[in-house]
């Protein structure tokens, strides 16, 4: 446990000195801004962008809060979930074409200890991110559209959360033996194919973890009540065999092939 | 454009801004970038947002 915490910190130390503690928040933060802004000011937009025809404008109706903080957390669903799994492919895979896993493993640590404090390290700024990101969105939400309910903002974005956490694990293990490019894409691929199985066929895949996005809109849209064991038990499932995976496969894997 | 508040629009060009400002300090501090140095650093001033999240993810050896 002792080593674990001191690779965590380690882990920490190095997100901040490659920057990623730093410009992910940030392009989230500017992620979560932006979509009240544009839902907001969509007719001046319209209007500058020039060739508008007569009478859209008048249609024009600002969507409710809650519709807009969860058109907010959608865009870290594209956006954000692309900017996390290009930051998370190189987590193993880095280590093992440097070869400082060798040196690490060599020592006596298990390969889940390096494992579970590299997954620690990309939840904890996940989490960082996905948090600043939301309240900078609820905030410009409150100034500009209407009140939202704090407690659902915080319900939602934990459950989206998960469903980015899940992708970022899905990288992890490919990056476990695989070169970072192929890694991330892999990842997401697998995220995007997911996502597709579930929005084609919804009734049989409610119980995966792709159907944590939608899940997360009706929290915040307050739409009757939602069954959220069945997702989150097995998005907790598909991170543990995502996380043993890894342990397995760096260990067979030090050098790249 | 009156009713637009720009109060509420500099916040999100300071943060472009300051992204833009991380990237170029790291740019200064690196060795290697892949491709040209000054490629990536006209891709930095004159690319927005997108232009600091290609820098950050591809332009890094050690992301």
């Amino acid at each position: 446990m002792k080593s674990v915490w001191v690779f965590y910190q380690k882990e920490m130390l190095e997100l901040l000195r490659s920057y990623k503690l730093l410009w992910i928040p940030v392009v989230f933060i500017i992620l979560g801004i932006m979509q009240p802004l544009t839902t907001y000011y969509m007719p001046e937009i319209l209007k500058a962008s020039g060739n508008v025809p007569p009478g859209l404008l008048e249609g024009y109706v600002i969507p409710g809060a809650a519709t807009v903080m969860a058109q907010a957390l959608g865009q870290y669903g594209s956006m954000g979930m692309l900017v996390l799994a290009l930051a998370t492919m190189n987590s193993l895979s880095g280590e093992r074409y440097s070869g400082t896993v060798e040196m690490v493993l060599v020592r006596p640590l298990t390969p889940a200890t390096l494992v579970i404090a590299k997954w620690a390290a990309l939840l904890t700024l996940l989490m960082i991110a996905l948090g600043l990101g939301a309240i900078a969105a609820g905030y410009y939400i409150e100034q500009l559209i209407g009140s939202l309910s704090w407690s659902t903002v915080l319900a939602a974005a934990s459950i989206y959360g998960l469903w980015l956490l899940c992708a970022v694990s899905m990288t992890l293990l490919f990056s476990a033996f695989l070169r970072a490019p192929v890694a991330a894409f892999l990842g997401l691929l697998l995220t995007a194919g997911l996502a597709l199985a579930h929005s084609l066929l919804p009734s049989w895949l409610d119980w995966t973890p792709a159907a944590l996005p939608d899940l997360s809109a009706q929290v915040l849209l307050q739409a009757g009540s939602v069954s959220l064991v069945g997702p989150c038990l097995s998005a907790g499932i598909l991170i543990l065999i995502c996380m043993g995976g890894a342990s397995l496969l760096i260990r067979r894997n030090i050098l790249p092939n | 454009m009156d009713s637009v508040n720009w109060g509420l629009i500099m916040p999100l060009l300071i943060l472009q801004a300051l992204l833009a400002i991380i990237g170029l300090i790291s740019l200064a501090k690196v060795e290697h970038t892949r491709g040209p140095k000054w490629l990536w650093l006209i891709i930095l001033i004159f690319g927005n947002l997108l232009g600091s999240i290609v820098y950050f993810t591809v332009g890094r050896k050690d992301i």
